[in-house]
């Protein structure tokens, strides 16, 4: 009787170490994988990845978005964006100036832009930027540069 | 009776096999959650938008679990965005790009451009 419990507690220990094993095995390959890929970066762009779908999100809208869909995009993206997320929520700024008709109100926005990342103070590099932007832009309107950085303005 | 009597003895064995195996499957992600790791399901797939993901199937299975949860994350209509995206990266079809999906869920957003070729664009552009 003893011996006949002992076979069948031993049954029952490999049977659910087996199990376990095979569940450890199933979900730790994968997770593995990614730990071992993201390993490779540094600290800041393995902090950076949480953010990327909302990231991912903005940019399609940007590519290929109606005006409004832009407009409410633009708007989330810059509530969403910490005043520590400076570059970022510079070129959401710079989306905004490129979206917006009025060369004051472009004035305004691209000014922000300048404080939240102050290597766009400068014309060209905020030429430049504006340019990148269009590029990305698939349809109108935001496809051309704003009248602001077209003019001349100080 | 006979027959509940015959699979008697087999419960213990199934319920020991049934229990290892779920205490096997969520004993690394509980490990990660109390280590604080960053692997959750909005960093995997943040991942595989940065990358263009080489995976295997097991790997891909895990990350349709994960884009579902990111999935609910997301409100209307950036939700429909979302989709269009990974419908364009193809992260729920082993990384191939579903063309016809992805087509269907710009008409339903009502923009302008859904061809082939603005499809094809923003599957480079939408990379964050």
């Amino acid at each position: 009787m003893t011996l006949e419990l002992d076979k069948r507690t031993y049954a029952l220990v490999i049977g659910f170490c087996l199990a376990f094993i095979i569940g450890l095995a199933t979900t730790s390959g994968p997770r593995a994988r990614f730990e071992q890929a993201t390993a490779g970066l540094s600290e800041a762009e393995r902090g950076a990845l949480p953010s990327l779908p909302g990231l991912s999100v903005a940019n399609a809208v940007w590519a290929l978005g109606s005006e409004d869909a832009v407009k409410k995009m633009l708007r989330s993206e810059l509530d969403r964006l910490p005043e520590t997320e400076g570059r970022a929520r510079a070129r959401v700024l710079v989306r905004f100036g490129i979206m917006d008709s009025n060369p004051d109100g472009q004035a305004a926005v691209f000014f922000q832009a300048c404080v939240a990342d102050p290597s766009l103070c400068e014309r060209a590099p905020l030429i430049a930027a504006a340019e990148r932007e269009t590029r990305a832009r698939l349809v109108e309107p935001g496809r051309h540069l704003p009248l602001y950085l077209m003019a001349g303005h100080p | 009776m006979t027959r509940a009597r015959s699979l008697g003895p087999v419960w213990p064995y199934l319920l020991a096999v049934a229990l290892g195996y779920l205490l096997g499957s969520i004993a690394l992600p509980l490990l990660s959650l109390a280590q604080g790791s960053t692997s959750t399901p909005l960093a995997r797939v943040g991942f595989a938008l940065r990358e263009n993901p080489s995976a295997s199937t097991a790997a891909w299975a895990v990350l349709d679990a994960d884009l579902s949860v990111v999935r609910s994350s997301i409100a209307a209509p950036q939700r429909e965005v979302f989709d269009l995206v990974v419908a364009v990266r193809g992260l729920d079809n082993g990384g191939n790009s579903d063309w016809v999906r992805a087509q269907k869920i710009c008409d339903s957003l009502s923009w302008t451009r859904c061809d082939k070729d603005a499809l094809g664009q923003l599957k480079d552009l939408s990379r964050p």
